[in-house]
């Protein structure tokens, strides 16, 4: 799992830096339609996201 | 009841103190402290307080928004950079500027002052260091010197280096204008201009070397910060360190050719590449600036589309209300990030027609861009999104309130060194501006202190936070073999920093009495 995680090093880092750009535009719109559940859900995600850049950042 | 605000005052602080201890004492990269940083500031404001979904929801769109604004300059000025150094124009300039003068002390004050800071003003983010260090080795100085020296160098221009990145995150969090900000931020950097040459020569030669510098440091230091200071208030901040420090390389090679600094005969190396040529870029980025800064039509043509979004008033459990309002605004062509990428990319293609570039140049230098772009971004945005979460929950006010109460008038003395830390912790002016900037900002309107001068001492000493930042030392160490020996520089450039930040609090005191 490790290797894997050295081997995509580049692609995976970019990949959690899109994803906390776009995330909280999506917290964003889910929130100015009151839809918490999705704000909920949305939040976990970003949640993760930051796990992973936390461990591999 | 003071014991609750203490309690409450340290839940406030313990997401930087996370940041500053696994930074520091864990040796943790800035957007692994950064998004750990982020969990503290999510737990504590959810169950401290009173954070709840939407709160967390809006804040951080407008710490994406924030991020961006601040991320456009930062990815500009690193494609251009590489644009620039796979054609070899930087070791370019580096020969160019050696062949003017033998003498010690102003290979000295052009390397290491001049030339870092003007590396400082493309590019940034540790490469001044990494690139003057070795090119001071081969001109005989130790490896430690010749990090040292740099490091020490550069700081002064960090702010409005890198195209203004940290100028612009210190806008976009405090929410003030260039026209605010800019005059009181332009005069702390320009006395730094001063004092990080006299260091810079000192680190080396002592008291001695820099007596027999001291022409040379009065007429360029004069210049780099007289420039800088014009530069900074008449809008064209992207430029601050970029423009100070093209003329203070002109003047630099003027003085070199004075004969009290021209006893030794200088090298007689050559480059493939002309000074002309690879100074091109630059002068191209010079024309596209001012022409987008000051010349109105130009400037009003590309600042037609602006990004931003409307947020609604919210209110935490605790009952804090952040006021309903527009996020910071993106000027999709008139950034200075838009201005930056014409530049590379009319760079690019004269670069190109000229035949400078080997095959498969754009691959390198897109991935080079990516490589080391991607952690910096990193971190700024974990970093931005944690200030956001603590600013719509209170705790920047309360962090503020603890240290007006504690400080209170005397507080300009202690404002550069928030900033020194927050870089240091960091490795970043600009981040140190983005965790700091709000705090600072709130507390000199609560000690009754003017914002401006407050936030350019916020700056300066973040800049100062370049010289002493492990990040930075690093880097710098292990392109001289100094990998894993990092302590005696770290050592060196430590007291030079700690005395000019305290330098800096005093005057910012003394401003402070006297406005």
């Amino acid at each position: 799992m490790d290797s894997l995680l050295k081997k995509h090093s580049t692609i995976l880092k970019t990949t959690a830096l899109i994803l906390m750009l776009v995330i909280p535009f999506l917290l964003y719109a889910a929130a100015w339609h009151g839809s918490i559940l999705q704000v909920k859900l949305l939040i976990a995600i970003f949640v993760v996201n930051m796990l992973f850049v936390m461990k591999n950042g | 009841m003071v014991d609750i605000f203490f309690v409450k005052w340290i839940f406030a602080f313990s997401p930087i103190l996370t940041v500053l201890v696994l930074m520091i004492f864990k040796n943790w990269s800035g957007s692994r402290a950064g998004a750990a940083g982020w969990f503290v500031s999510l737990v504590t404001a959810t169950f401290v307080f009173g954070a709840h979904p939407l709160l967390i929801a809006y804040s951080q769109a407008k710490g994406a928004l924030l991020s961006l604004n601040v991320l456009y300059i930062i990815w500009a000025a690193l494609l251009l950079y590489n644009v620039v150094n796979e054609t070899g124009a930087i070791k370019a300039i580096g020969i160019g500027i050696q062949r003017f003068s033998g003498d010690k002390s102003i290979q000295i004050l052009i390397f290491g002052w001049i030339f870092a800071s003007f590396l400082q003003g493309v590019a940034g983010y540790g490469v001044p260091i990494a690139v003057v260090a070795p090119l001071l080795v081969g001109l005989g100085f130790s490896p430690v010197v010749a990090v040292a020296v740099p490091a020490i160098g550069h700081s002064w221009s960090v702010t409005f280096g890198s195209m203004g990145a940290s100028f612009q995150a210190l806008m976009s969090v405090s929410g003030l204008g260039a026209q605010y900000l800019a005059p009181w931020s332009a005069i702390l950097l320009g006395i730094t201009t001063f004092l990080c040459g006299i260091c810079a020569v000192h680190v080396y030669g002592g008291w001695k070397m820099t007596k027999h510098s001291f022409l040379a440091i009065l007429v360029i230091g004069t210049a780099m910060a007289g420039t800088q200071y014009i530069l900074a208030i008449s809008g064209m901040w992207t430029l601050g360190g970029f423009g100070a420090s093209l003329v203070g390389l002109g003047s630099g090679l003027a003085v070199a050719k004075l004969k009290i600094y021209n006893q030794v005969p200088p090298s007689q190396t050559q480059s493939e590449m002309g000074l002309g040529w690879a100074l091109s870029a630059y002068l191209i980025l010079i024309v596209i600036v001012s022409s987008g800064v000051m010349i109105p039509p130009v400037k009003a043509f590309l600042g037609q589309i602006k990004l931003t979004l409307a947020f609604p008033e919210i209110v935490s459990f605790k009952g804090w209300i952040t006021q309903a309002g527009e996020g910071k605004a993106i000027n999709i062509f008139g950034h200075g990030g838009a201005l930056l990428l014409y530049a590379t990319i009319i760079g690019f293609l004269v670069y190109r027609s000229k035949g400078f570039y080997r095959s498969h140049a754009l691959n390198t230098i897109v991935q080079k861009t990516i490589k080391s772009g991607v952690p910096t971004s990193l971190g700024i945005v974990s970093m931005v999104c944690f200030a956001m979460i603590m600013d719509h929950c209170q705790m920047i006010i309360i962090l503020a309130e603890g240290i007006s109460r504690v400080f209170g008038s005397f507080y300009p003395l202690v404002s550069p060194w928030i900033g020194l830390l927050g870089a240091f912790m960091t490795g970043s002016n600009t981040n140190s501006n983005v965790v700091f900037g709000v705090l600072q900002q709130e507390t000199a309107q609560l000690a009754g202190l003017s914002a401006s001068l407050i936030l350019a001492a916020q700056t300066t000493g973040g800049a100062l936070g370049s010289m002493i930042a492990p990040a930075k030392i690093l880097v710098g160490c292990s392109t001289v073999g100094l990998s894993g020996k990092e302590g005696p520089v770290l050592k060196a450039t430590l007291q030079y920093g700690l005395i000019i930040t305290g330098s800096v609090g005093m005057i910012t005191m003394l401003f402070s009495f006297i406005r």
